[in-house]
């Protein structure tokens, strides 16, 4: 008895997992065809609000998105609506906070338990596109995203599909993904933020910290890009490109950074940027590079004493060098297994839409796509969005980015803030750029 | 050389506790330094010095009363979760680790040096080896995301680390189990009437271990719960904590939480503590 009971049971769960594979195999079966339909019918619109056409036979749509903590409840409002404004549909939408910094892993891990729609750094696009778990944006929604967000954005965030085409795989939410020079302007002035020896000048008197976070890819790359040794996209798709540059003029730079460093060994702190809020906070930081995700909690922390303004320059040779920094953009991205994709679509259009920007704009201080919010005076006249856009000029674009970038890199920008480094030893200076640059292309 | 021996035993001595108050130091200084700055007033996340500043209970109030501003991080959610996990794993795996120990230990059966081979065996794999199985199996089951398949992961393997368990069944008399069969008593009998009431120490040991489990597993957690923040456990709400979304709000109420999680395990360890002592073996056979 017990044996028969056994194998019934034994039985029973192989047949739960094999039906569980099964559903799973039909629904990406039916997704697929879906949004193959839904690409055939590019009739083009003129709004983020769409014709109920476009939804299909979508209705009773459940959907789940993933936001930045920051600002889940006012996506939770943008989406209450974005139900008004298509009452004739039902909808049962859930917003969870997940760090976009995460997004890719997280969709990677298991998309078809991942959110319908998301928000994403530049970056990840491209893991997100190889793996084919992202959708790319719904053809009749394309030529309207396109001429309502900046070019930029636009060339960033279209990538060639698995047949090599160009195509725009995701909606653009913000034009300021990069970080810039924030200050305590009781100790740094608007002048002395105009180049690095003047702000670590200023915070050496101060006897203050300047923190930089020299260990990190993301930052360090800032010593590389000045001296000129920029990034130029992917070679068959994941070895680093880097432009022509002139690697004595390369060293000459990263010298002069190593030797402001020593010179200001005490001032000139490499430490994580979450330290830079909390440093204002408890008065030990005096200036700090750090980015548009902590400007809330930057200005929090230093009230009416906050100041910011685009990365400084550095004297190299005589000649003031403008730093160049990583530059990103944020997307809005659907999920390519959602179970309701037109209706995902419809939703990552509305969210990364005009209104919807501008109201992320005010409320959040995040810097817009749209070129219509970009003009409005709340983006122009924001000092914040200001420093960001200038820098934004002198910057390397983050997509297209091997994932053997940023580990060299932070190694690159580790060495130069070591008490040991010797900032005269030429040749040591250039091998360490010669080897960031073999084990970035991982030919070492 | 020197020649007194009390003289040598002082010089001995001095230089074994000089040793081992140095350990001692480097052992306890994180926990101190957890503590400390989980009263700590002044400051955002990590500061490089010691003794905090000014000192405060008011982390502790704000971990608890979600007072941190983010409708995501709830503590006292995630605490009860971890509880509820931990009490039944630990209940489902002390049984079935014992009853496999004492099987292993007293019946004979056909390969079952067989069994305890392929326990080993299986035994020795690192746990997060089977995770992306055990992730598609729950999800087949519909079960990713509940405290059910967490209960499921934590307890139904146990059964495989019976290998101290079944030492210590080893160590009790045979004939006491004799003596109970000539008295006309099942097996099953001996083990919850006989064989358990004896072997408290290892009782202890198995509720302990298994109840501790759930509160510091943190891979296969965050495996299976994913997104679904609601019922996370102790280990990957903290994690979430020092996220970059949050480590700036919540840094210091994260050292208060990981304080606050050290009390079950504590209180449940006093309680039992005094087992440890009481169990013992030895004068149940006479002559």
């Amino acid at each position: 008895m017990k044996k028969i009971l056994a194998i019934l049971m034994a039985g029973v769960l192989t047949a739960t997992a094999f039906a569980g594979c099964g559903e799973g195999a039909s629904n990406t079966g039916s997704d697929s065809g879906s949004g193959s339909s839904q690409g055939s019918q590019a009739a083009g619109i003129d709004s983020a609000v769409v014709d109920y056409k476009y939804f299909g036979e979508e209705d009773n749509v459940k959907l789940k998105v993933w936001a930045p903590d920051a600002a889940v409840s006012l996506i939770k409002q943008q989406i209450e609506e974005f139900k008004k404004t298509y009452s004739e549909k039902t909808f049962d939408i859930t917003v969870i906070a997940q760090g976009e910094s995460d997004a890719a892993t997280q969709m990677l891990n298991d998309a078809s338990v991942a959110a319908d729609v998301f928000g994403l750094p530049s970056d990840q696009l491209n893991k997100l596109v190889d793996a084919g778990v992202i959708a790319p944006v719904a053809k009749g929604f394309v030529d309207y995203v396109t001429s309502s967000n900046s070019e930029d954005t636009i060339k960033a965030g279209t990538l060639k599909n698995s047949k090599g085409e160009d195509t725009l795989y995701a909606y653009p939410e913000t034009n300021d993904n990069g970080y810039y020079l924030v200050y305590d302007n009781t100790v740094v002035t608007a002048e002395d933020a105009k180049t690095l020896e003047g702000t670590l000048e200023a915070c050496k008197k101060a006897n203050k910290k300047f923190i930089f976070d020299a260990g990190d890819g993301f930052y360090a790359c800032t010593f590389a890009f000045t001296g000129g040794v920029k990034i130029d996209g992917l070679e068959d798709g994941i070895t680093q490109k880097f432009v022509d540059y002139d690697e004595d003029e390369a060293v000459k730079t990263l010298q002069a950074f190593a030797r402001l460093i020593k010179k200001y060994k005490g001032t000139f702190t490499s430490l994580n940027v979450k330290n830079v809020a909390s440093g204002f906070a408890n008065g030990t930081c005096g200036a700090g590079v750090d980015g548009s995700w902590d400007t809330a909690v930057n200005m929090k922390s230093l009230g009416d004493k906050f100041g910011a303004a685009k990365l400084p320059t550095i004297n190299v040779d005589g000649e003031d060098k403008q730093l160049v920094s990583m530059f990103g953009y944020k997307y809005i991205g659907v999920n390519g297994s959602s179970k309701y994709p037109a209706s995902a679509q419809i939703l990552a259009l509305y969210l990364a839409g005009e209104d919807c920007q501008k109201q992320r704009t005010e409320e959040l201080g995040w810097g817009p796509s749209n070129i219509n919010v970009q003009k409005d005076p709340i983006v122009t006249e924001s000092a914040v969005l200001n420093a960001i856009k200038d820098q934004s000029l002198n910057s390397c674009t983050q997509v297209n980015i091997a994932s053997t970038f940023w580990t060299p890199m932070g190694n690159l920008g580790n060495k130069l803030v070591a008490d040991e480094w010797d900032p005269e030893d030429t040749a040591a200076t250039k091998k360490l750029l010669q080897d960031t640059i073999t084990n970035i292309r991982d030919e070492g | 050389m020197i020649k007194s021996y009390k003289l040598r035993r002082i010089v001995s001595n001095t230089l074994i506790y000089a040793l081992l108050i140095i350990l001692g130091i480097i052992w306890i200084s994180p926990f101190v330094y957890l503590v400390m700055h989980s009263f700590r007033a002044e400051g955002l996340i990590a500061v490089d010095y010691l003794v905090p500043r000014e000192w405060t209970f008011q982390n502790y109030i704000d971990l608890f009363t979600g007072a941190g501003g983010s409708a995501s991080i709830n503590f006292p959610k995630w605490f009860l979760n971890t509880l509820i996990v931990a009490i039944f794993s630990c209940i489902i795996a002390t049984v079935s680790v014992l009853m496999v120990s004492y099987a292993f230990s007293r019946l004979r059966f056909k390969s079952r040096k067989k069994f305890m081979n392929v326990g080993m065996i299986l035994g020795m794999f690192p746990g997060f080896m089977t995770m992306i199985a055990i992730y598609y199996l729950l999800k087949a089951m519909n079960l990713t995301g509940t405290l059910v398949a967490l209960v499921i992961c934590y307890s139904c393997g146990a059964g495989l680390g019976f290998q101290i368990s079944k030492g210590f069944f080893d160590t009790v008399p045979r004939a006491l189990d004799e003596a109970a069969t000539i008295d006309g008593a099942t097996k099953n009998q001996i083990f919850w009437k006989i064989i358990l009431p004896m072997s408290k120490p290892i009782v202890v040991y198995t509720v302990l271990t298994s109840f501790i489990g759930p509160w510091t597993d943190f891979i296969l957690a965050k495996i299976i719960m994913g997104d679904n923040i609601e019922y996370y456990t102790v280990a990957i709400g903290l994690q979430k904590m020092l996220s970059n979304d949050f480590i700036n709000t919540y840094y210091k109420q994260f050292l208060a939480g990981s304080v606050i999680v050290a009390v079950p395990i504590t209180l449940l360890f006093l309680k039992m503590q005094k087992y440890y002592v009481e169990g013992v073996t030895a004068g149940g056979v006479k002559g």
